[in-house]
Order: structure tokens, then sequence, then C-alpha cells
């Protein structure tokens, strides 16, 4: 944790002379708002319609959220069916192939026509998005268990069942927060995108506004509310990472 | 259970040229006797005690085991096997995971408990340890607690004592004894230590360099308890370890 919070003082340490140039730079070369707009006009932004932004990125945040989980459950729940009938595993993949294939930005307008501006479409885009890297890295997780546990097993006759549960599945855990740290930043992209193809609210929604308004400093607050949210949920799961798969990577 | 190995071949297809690990084996094994096998290193004994597991099929020739094959044997959860590594589950602590092996086999283990187990392997301040927290050969010693803890019926121990200091191995080797004089199963112990093989044993097979073939069979007929100063002892020593010394 003191190392972690090192890290944050040293990021700090480099960010903070890059905000300031920036601010510099925009302040002397005289750069219009609507290309460039300084540090300070971001953050003034950001204050001033704090409410909103916040009322956004909980929509948003709550999108990606619950389509990651949709996409986590749905793909860990293929996978933990590949893992009792593995016979199925080329033809679930051919069909999940084909979905990861298909441009999921691409079906968002549609979806947005079908299910109108409300939360349920992005949901849906980023559960199709983050199904796909959830059931590849819980398939090799379940695949990936030490031989010679397996073989104590077998030297029980342990069925298939107690070995997925026992071994195989504790065995995939370490995979499954490898498979969360891809998905989530993809959730983020896949609620904004969806978010563009029309939406009643969230951060998607207010940087589309501000495009069309060329209203920049609203932009880079959203983005900046994106960045930070895919910071939290990130280092969210690499603390829940170490409390459940604590076997991995001791301290001591 | 009586074990009967018959003319046993084994060889693995890993390259183009397939590498023959076992040559020939027979051998009849008595019901309730402690057979070790000594060899040099790589020279099959695992693969032996493999095939006596029911982990791996053999080329040609048969293994017996009370007229059973060795799965059919295992399915009925007469068979207790050890690896050469501990093969402990991460996840679980000491006590969970010497628990799991009872409860994987309920209708096979010995009535013994975990924890009577975990205090004779010395592990009990460390029940609540994960293994990764314990040492080389305190994992061994929890390995050594959850194989002991099932099937009276046979023991496949592959090394067991094979990092263990000799203080250890000393004392275990007593505790091992008092287990198999109490419920009496047929021991295959697998080892490279000649003093452990007849400290324990009533039989010593000695193995060839790969591919494997039976060198010798010694019986051991040192009343017991043994120890280093008996009569007797040194000269067992000195015989089998001439007949390792014609391969070695």
């Amino acid at each position: 944790m003191k190392e972690r919070s090192k890290d944050g003082i040293h990021a700090a340490w480099i960010l903070l002379p890059i905000l300031l140039g920036w601010e510099l730079i925009v302040v002397l070369a005289q750069i219009p708002v609507y290309i460039l707009p300084a540090p300070s006009q971001v953050i003034f932004s950001l204050t001033t319609r704090l409410p909103e932004f916040t009322h956004a990125a909980l929509i948003t945040g709550g999108e990606a959220l619950a389509g990651l989980i949709l996409g986590f459950i749905t793909g860990a729940a293929t996978a933990l069916g590949l893992g009792i009938w593995p016979r199925l595993e080329r033809s679930i993949m051919t069909i999940a192939i084909f979905i990861k294939s298909t441009p999921i930005v691409a079906v968002a307008p549609l979806l947005t026509i079908w299910f109108g501006f409300g939360i349920l479409p992005k949901i849906i885009i980023t559960g199709l998005m983050t199904f796909f890297p959830v059931l590849v890295n819980v398939l090799s997780g379940l695949h990936a268990a030490d031989p010679a546990l397996l073989d104590v097993f077998h030297s029980w006759k342990a069925s298939r069942r107690e070995i997925l549960w026992y071994v195989r599945i504790p065995a995939a855990a370490p995979y499954v927060f490898a498979a969360l740290k891809v998905s989530g930043p993809l959730a983020f992209i896949g609620a904004v995108v969806a978010e563009w193809t029309g939406a009643s609210g969230g951060l998607g929604r207010t940087m589309w506004m501000a495009y069309t308004n060329l209203n920049l400093p609203i932009l880079f607050a959203a983005v900046s509310l994106l960045a930070g949210l895919g910071m939290l949920l990130f280092s969210g799961l690499t603390l829940l990472e170490k409390k459940m798969v604590f076997w991995m990577n001791p301290e001591t | 259970m009586e074990i009967k190995i018959n003319h046993l071949y084994h060889s693995f297809n890993q390259q183009a040229e397939p590498v023959q690990a076992l040559e020939d084996i027979s051998l009849d094994l008595v019901s309730g006797g402690f057979t070790a096998i000594v060899g040099p290193s790589g020279c099959g004994k695992s693969t032996l005690l493999r095939l006596l597991a029911g982990l791996l099929q053999p080329t040609s020739g048969s293994i017996l085991i009370d007229g059973a094959l060795p799965g059919q044997a295992a399915a009925r959860k007469q068979i207790s096997w050890m690896a050469q590594s501990p093969a402990l589950l991460p996840w679980y602590t000491v006590y969970k995971n010497v628990e799991l092996a009872r409860e994987v086999n309920p209708q096979n283990h010995n009535g013994t408990t975990p924890k009577q187990l975990l205090e004779m392997m010395d592990l009990l301040d460390f029940a609540d340890a994960y293994p990764h927290q314990l040492s080389g050969g305190m994992q061994q010693r929890a390995a050594l607690a959850r194989a002991l803890s099932l099937a009276p019926r046979l023991w496949l121990m592959d090394e067991p004592f094979a990092s263990l200091d000799a203080l250890t191995r000393e004392e275990l080797g007593r505790e091992v004894l008092q287990l198999w004089a109490q419920f009496k199963p047929t021991v295959v112990w697998v080892t490279h230590n000649i003093h452990e093989a007849v400290l324990l044993a009533d039989r010593v097979v000695v193995l060839s360099r790969r591919p494997a073939e039976v060198l010798d069979d010694f019986h051991i007929s040192l009343p017991r308890p043994r120890s280093e100063l008996q009569s007797g002892y040194q000269t067992t020593v000195q015989k089998i370890r001439s007949s390792l010394g014609i391969v070695l």
C-alpha cells in the first residue's frame, strides 16, 4: 500500500510540469479555447458543473459496470459449461469468435433503435464487448491447472465435478482477474460509444453535446472523468485480486 | 492387497524415438508387505508407481491388484498415491488440504483425523497456514499426512522423505511403521536412500538404470524395531549397495 501511494506521488510529480507547461503554452501562444483549452479552464468547467458531471459519471459508470457484470457472468458461465462438456468447445468458440469479429460499435445504432435511449442498449453492448475476453481467459484458466494437482485427483478417481470445483476453478482465478482487467476499460469504451449513438444521459452524451457545440473544456473534463473512472475500476480490481488470489505473488 | 506385475513394459512416445522406461518387470508383492524400490535416479521408479496407481497405461504386460486392474482398484478408492512433489492445493490451508483427501474419498479413510496426522507430522501449529508459507520439507510432511489419511489397503509412495532432514526422516519413519503395523496396508515405497529402505521395508527391489529391469530382490528379515547398530544391518546395506554399484 505504501509503495502505491509513493507511485501516486511520483506520477503527480511527472504530471504537474506537463500540466503547467500546457497551461503556459495555451496562455502564451493565445490558442483559442475551441482548439485547445488550458487545464485551468477544464478544471473550472468541471467544478462549476459538478452535479451534472457527477450524474453523468454515475450513469456511464453504472452502464459500464452492469455490462461488465453481464459479460463476465455469461462469459464465465460459458467457459464453465465448456469445462463440463468439452465436446461443445469448437462450436461454441465459433459462435463466440463470430460475435467477437462483428464490430460491436457498428451494431450500437441498431440496438439504440430497438431498445431506445435508456441504459439497456448500453449494457448490452458493453456486455457483448466484455464477453469474449472473459470467455477466452477463463477457458484457458480452467485448462491451466497444475498437472501435479490433477494427478493427485486422478489417483483418487475424483469426479469431473470435484476436479472442477477443487482444482480447476481456483486455478482459473488469476486468469479471471486478468480477464477483468482487460474487460474493464473495454466496458467504458462500450458504454461511451453506445451513448454517442443516442442517449438521454451519461458522459458519452455529455461529450457528444460538447463536441457539437465545440465546447472543448467540457469535452476534456468528460474525458478525464472517464480516465479517472477507468483507473478507479482497475485499482479496485487489483485490490480484490490481492485478496482473492493471495497465493500468487505472496508478500512474505 | 496382493500385487502381480507380469512382464511389464513401458515406453514414452515423446520424441520421434520412443524412450523405453521399464523393461520386462515381473514382481509378486504379498498382501500387507512393505516393499522398497531403489534404483538410480531417472531409472523409471516413478513410472512404475504411476502405472500401479492407474495414472499411466502400460505399453505391454499387466498389473493386477487383487485380481483387478489398477484403474479399477483406484475407482474402489483402495489406493493412496503420493507424488514426489507435494502437490498441495495452494488455495487451501494445510488442514483443509488433508481434510480434502477424505472429503473426496469418504469411503476409504482409516479413522485417523487430520488433526492427529498433522500432530504426527509436527505441523499442528501450521494447520491454518497456506502451503506457500511452509518450507519444502514442511510441505512434504503435509502431503504425507494427506496420503496417510487414506486407503489402508495400498500405499504408493514416491520418495516421500526426499526433502526431509535425517532427523525428521528417522522420526517419521517410525510413525509410518506404526501406521503400517496398525492397518497392514501393502506398501510400495520408492526411495534412493538405501538406509531408509533397510530401516523400513521387509523387501528391497533394486532396479537398474533405464530401461529399468529388476537387478536384485532382497528379503530383509532383520527384527524390528531396526536400527543402524543392530547386527546384520550394515551387511544388508552393503549388499544392496554393491548390487547398485554394478550400475553406478
